[in-house]
């Protein structure tokens, strides 16, 4: 054996942290930069960019109840975007989640107003549900479109945008069909009470009932089982793989015997549980959870594998007998179903009322979001967070500073614009990009 | 003779790889010198050190004896290297002019202080592209459309590209790979006629028969060092391939006599239509039985890529029927076409065969992913495709840091093992392999030859499209010619002589 053989055995263990390290490096490197130009035009302006990212820090996390809010405004951010994400790991780019967010509203307030009778257990999924359907049918129109047609996804689905922000305004404007006739302003009736997403103040007064709790603590328990065998399979490098399925079944089970005993004492940890104020409600528990099963779906899936197939080399996964038409529909509906599921959970937990189209902004954000994730279900918690934080944040930074709220979007389309071109990061700091490693490439055509 | 180019104790690391260690390599004023070497041996590296592209990590580069130091390729120019790339750098709907103009644009005398708005001065460069075309016999008409010349025009285009930036150096990269052996003996004339007027050229290969043909000195590369340097008069192919390998390697494909069983693959008469909707396939009819190796030969785009596309799915046929035992495979998916015991090892292998961007491991289960036991209920069986991935690494001595590594790193005769070992894990009643050594390395050559053979050998029949003639000829047990989209005749491997074969490639048929 040469020399050169002999190096290329060493070398994979150092290459693989290489690679990592790149891939962790160019968005955090990206976060900082862009942060560092932010406080130089605040400098250049005349503020203290000290003062103003104090402010952003405290709004965003130190001040009371600003975790809470940080993650409020990260709910609908992370599920976006794993709803982009999921679209760019299958060569798409679903542009138009903003739309598919505000169907997911209107169907899941309209379930919400209209299915009267069911117990929340029952009412909250299937609301989710329905907005999950509408965001699905929203997304899979273009994606039928594009397969059936030729026509691109980024067009479709921009248009129907417009059709779903007027379609809400049609609804609850004036003689519209869901117009609460008794409201000064166009909006729906409410919701029930039983569509309700629970906010944590409103936790210690629904485990009241016996029936809830068992539910929730079975849920709590399921939740930490399925955790358990992912982590038994993948972590660790498979050792736990053989751990018996009995055992964890068993742990488990204790686990929601014991979450019933807390959720029943819930008021007693204070906080966010009895502090009336806070909005800070359970979605974001559910938005983990899809993450997670995102990255499980993507990566330890046949059908993630076709997904990310198609997306990486549509001809290859037509010779592997991929059925590409399928599999783009189904990426597209999926990730429609990720916004309109993000529009059911963010009307039930905070509004709990339709209103009239105002664009709170979040479905161009989330293309940024994932962008800044590299797609990946579970970088998207970590950049949603961020995102959510710098939303939250701007108000006080606003306030204490001076400096304009909107120097915030200024900071995330550095990030973007960053993340985007990481040569620019890579020259920057005199990173070399490891073997292989190509600059995100987002989408492809269609077409020959 | 004097130096043209030397380049002293050349070293160039890459993450995880050595690719050029401590090279010495000399250019003679006014030689062919031939850089023979396997894909990864280091050539490329050196060549585009040489130009400018890389920059050494250690040694020197001298031209005409003097030290240089070069930061891009516009350096490599002005001290008259210039270098011809394998694949062509033009602008298909610029005429030849404006494409050897094209960042070197001159203005006319009059117009100069217009700056950026000043005219093209289109008749001086067409004129020095005349008197280069007839000076080194390029025949080369300046005012052409890049898009309507064929290729062994545009590839002289380069060359002129090339040498109206007053290059007296010239780096040819693979400049065969893409021409046909009559454009290749033009090529070849046309390089002796540049080193007759003093140019000096570095002929990058790995075709032995054209080395021993056309260059006056040959330097062998292997693992990122210079293993020798010989002439066309002391070496034999053999003594080549071995020095590029690093051990005897049979050039020649030992086989026996084949044993044909029961018919596996019947194709009756055939209509394929391509993607500019003509009609690719004309009615074509044959047969392939078990044991055996029906080769395609033809010109490459007379019909032989639709074929095959045809046979495994990846293509609708307009009408015929295929028949694969007692199966009717005509246009079913291509998925269906692979569990009824084919094997498709594609013509494009970066385009369909693999996910440049799937590591090894992934690649090796592209096709087979959701069928147990490489996943269960949907769910991927981690375990088992990372121990298929080291099984078929080993089996198939696939060169690669790691399973896990991209495949788009790997060598190209590295990434063809890659396809090969995968199609042929599962059991195979009928092999369809296009094109399956184009590009590649003597010993991937070997290796692969090796492979089809015994798949013929153990009962499957092997349907093998090859535009390298010499290819055909050792593999196959019996030679169909395409040629405009039909197959003008087979002829057993016997009677398939060079000439006849060549004939029938041209579309002349004999009267029997």
């Amino acid at each position: 054996m040469t020399a050169t053989s002999k190096a290329e055995v060493r070398e994979p263990e150092l290459g693989r942290l290489q690679v990592l390290l790149y891939r962790l490096g160019v968005p955090l490197l990206a976060v900082i930069t862009a942060l560092a130009l932010g406080a130089l035009a605040m400098w250049a302006s005349g503020s203290d960019p000290l003062v103003a990212y104090k402010g952003l820090l405290d709004g965003s996390f130190l001040k009371t109840r600003a975790f809470g809010e940080t993650l409020v405004a990260s709910t609908p951010y992370l599920l976006l975007a794993l709803g982009v994400g999921f679209g760019f790991k299958c060569g798409l780019f679903n542009i138009g989640v903003e739309g598919q967010y505000y169907i997911g509203q209107i169907l899941a307030v309209w379930v919400a107003i209209n299915v009267k009778g069911l117990p929340l257990y029952v009412h909250l999924p299937l609301v989710i549900l329905a907005g999950m359907l509408g965001g699905a049918i929203w997304a899979g129109i273009p994606g039928f479109l594009k397969v059936r047609f030729g026509a691109h996804e980024v067009i479709t689905t921009m248009m129907l945008n417009y059709v779903s922000f007027n379609l809400c305004d049609y609804l609850v404007g004036l003689k519209g069909p869901m117009r609460d006739p008794r409201a000064s302003v166009p909006q729906s009736r409410p919701i029930l009470a039983s569509a309700q997403l629970p906010r944590l103040n409103e936790l210690p007064a629904l485990m009241a009932n016996p029936l809830a709790r068992i539910v929730v603590a079975l849920l709590v328990g399921l939740v930490l089982y399925l955790l358990f065998r992912l982590v038994t399979r993948y972590g660790f490098k498979g050792r736990l793989s053989k751990l018996n399925a009995g055992i964890v079944a068993a742990v488990s089970l204790a686990l929601a015997a014991g979450a019933w005993l807390l959720l029943g004492n819930l008021a007693s940890f204070g906080g966010a549980f009895v502090d009336k104020g806070s909005r800070l409600h359970i979605g974001f528990l559910i938005a983990l959870a899809m993450s997670v099963f995102m990255w499980w779906l993507l990566y330890k899936t046949t059908f993630g594998f076709e997904i990310r197939t198609v997306g990486a080399n549509r001809d290859a996964a037509g010779y592997a007998g991929i059925n590409i038409t399928r599999n783009v529909v189904m990426a597209m509906a999926i990730s429609g179903s990720l916004a309109g599921m993000a529009g059911a959970i963010e009307i039930i937990g905070l509004d709990r009322v339709l209103k009239s189209f105002f664009s709170a902004g979040y479905g161009f954000d989330s293309i940024a979001i994932a962008l800044l994730a590299n797609s990946h279900p579970l970088g998207s918690i970590v950049s949603a967070l961020l995102f959510g934080a710098l939303r939250n944040g701007a108000d006080l930074m606003e306030l204490r500073s001076g400096v304009s709220k909107q120097m915030i979007s200024v900071v995330q389309a550095l990030i973007l614009m960053f993340v985007a071109a990481p040569a620019v990061i890579s020259w920057l700091y005199r990173i070399k990009a490891p073997r292989g490693e190509k600059a995100a490439s987002v989408t492809s055509g269609w077409g020959k | 003779m004097p130096l043209a180019l030397e380049a002293r104790g050349i070293t160039k690391r890459f993450p995880g790889v050595l690719a050029n260690d401590k090279v010495d390599f000399q250019l003679e004023q006014g030689e062919i010198h031939a850089l023979l070497g396997e894909n990864g041996a280091g050539k490329t590296t050196l060549m585009n050190i040489l130009y400018g592209l890389y920059k050494a990590d250690e040694g020197e580069i001298l031209v005409d004896g003097k030290p240089i130091t070069m930061t891009d390729p516009k350096d490599a120019i002005r001290h008259g290297i210039g270098m011809v790339h394998q694949h062509f750098m033009l602008v298909p709907v610029m005429t030849v002019a404006e494409n050897v103009m094209l960042g070197d644009e001159t203005p006319t005398p009059r117009s100069a202080w217009m700056g950026p708005l000043s005219h093209l001065n289109v008749k001086a460069v067409e004129e020095k592209i005349r008197e280069l075309s007839t000076r080194y016999g390029l025949a080369v008409d300046p005012t052409e459309y890049v898009q309507t010349l064929p290729v062994g025009v545009q590839q002289r285009v380069e060359i002129i590209k090339v040498l109206y930036r007053d290059a007296r150096i010239l780096i040819l990269d693979e400049p065969t790979a893409v021409l046909t052996p009559q454009e290749a003996q033009d090529m070849f004339k046309i390089m002796q006629s540049l080193v007759d007027q003093g140019v000096s050229i570095i002929f990058i290969t790995h075709k032995l028969k054209e080395v021993l043909a056309i260059a006056d000195r040959i330097t062998v590369m292997r693992a990122g060092r210079v293993v020798g340097s010989t002439t066309p008069a002391q070496a034999t192919e053999a003594q080549l391939a071995a020095m590029m390998v690093g051990r005897e390697v049979i050039l020649e494909v030992k086989k026996g006599e084949a044993q044909p069983g029961a018919e596996i693959l019947k194709v009756e008469n055939l209509s394929v239509i391509d993607d500019r909707k003509h009609k690719a396939v004309r009615g074509v009819s044959f047969a392939v039985s078990a044991g055996e190796v029906l080769g395609v030969a033809g010109v490459q785009g007379n019909g032989q890529t639709e074929l095959v596309e045809a046979i495994t799915g990846l293509r609708k046929a307009e009408s015929g029927h295929i028949h694969l035992g007692d199966t009717d495979l005509v246009n079913h998916a291509p998925r269906w076409v692979f569990e009824h015991g084919t094997a498709h090892v594609p013509e494009d292998r970066q385009k369909h065969g693999l996910v440049l961007s799937y590591s090894v491991r992934d690649n090796l289960t592209l096709v087979s992913y959701y069928q147990p036991p490489f996943s269960k209920g949907g769910v991927l069986e981690e375990d088992f495709i990372a121990a298929n991935a080291a099984k078929l690494i080993k089996e198939f001595d696939i060169r690669t840091p790691s399973a896990q590594t991209a495949v788009s790193t790997l060598s190209g005769g590295n990434q063809q093992k890659v396809i090969v070992a995968r199609e042929l894990n599962r059991p195979v009643k009928l092999l369809v392999a296009a094109q399956p050594t184009r590009g590649l390395d003597v010993g991937s050559i070997e290796f692969i030859h090796h492979r089809i053979i015994e798949q013929r050998d153990a009962g499957c029949a092997v349907l093998l499209a090859s535009a390298e003639l010499d290819e055909i000829l050792s593999l196959s047990d019996r030679v169909a010619v395409m040629y405009k989209g039909e197959i003008l005749d087979i002829l057993p491997i016997k009677e398939a002589t060079r000439e006849r074969v060549g004939l029938l490639m041209a579309g002349v048929q004999e009267q029997r």
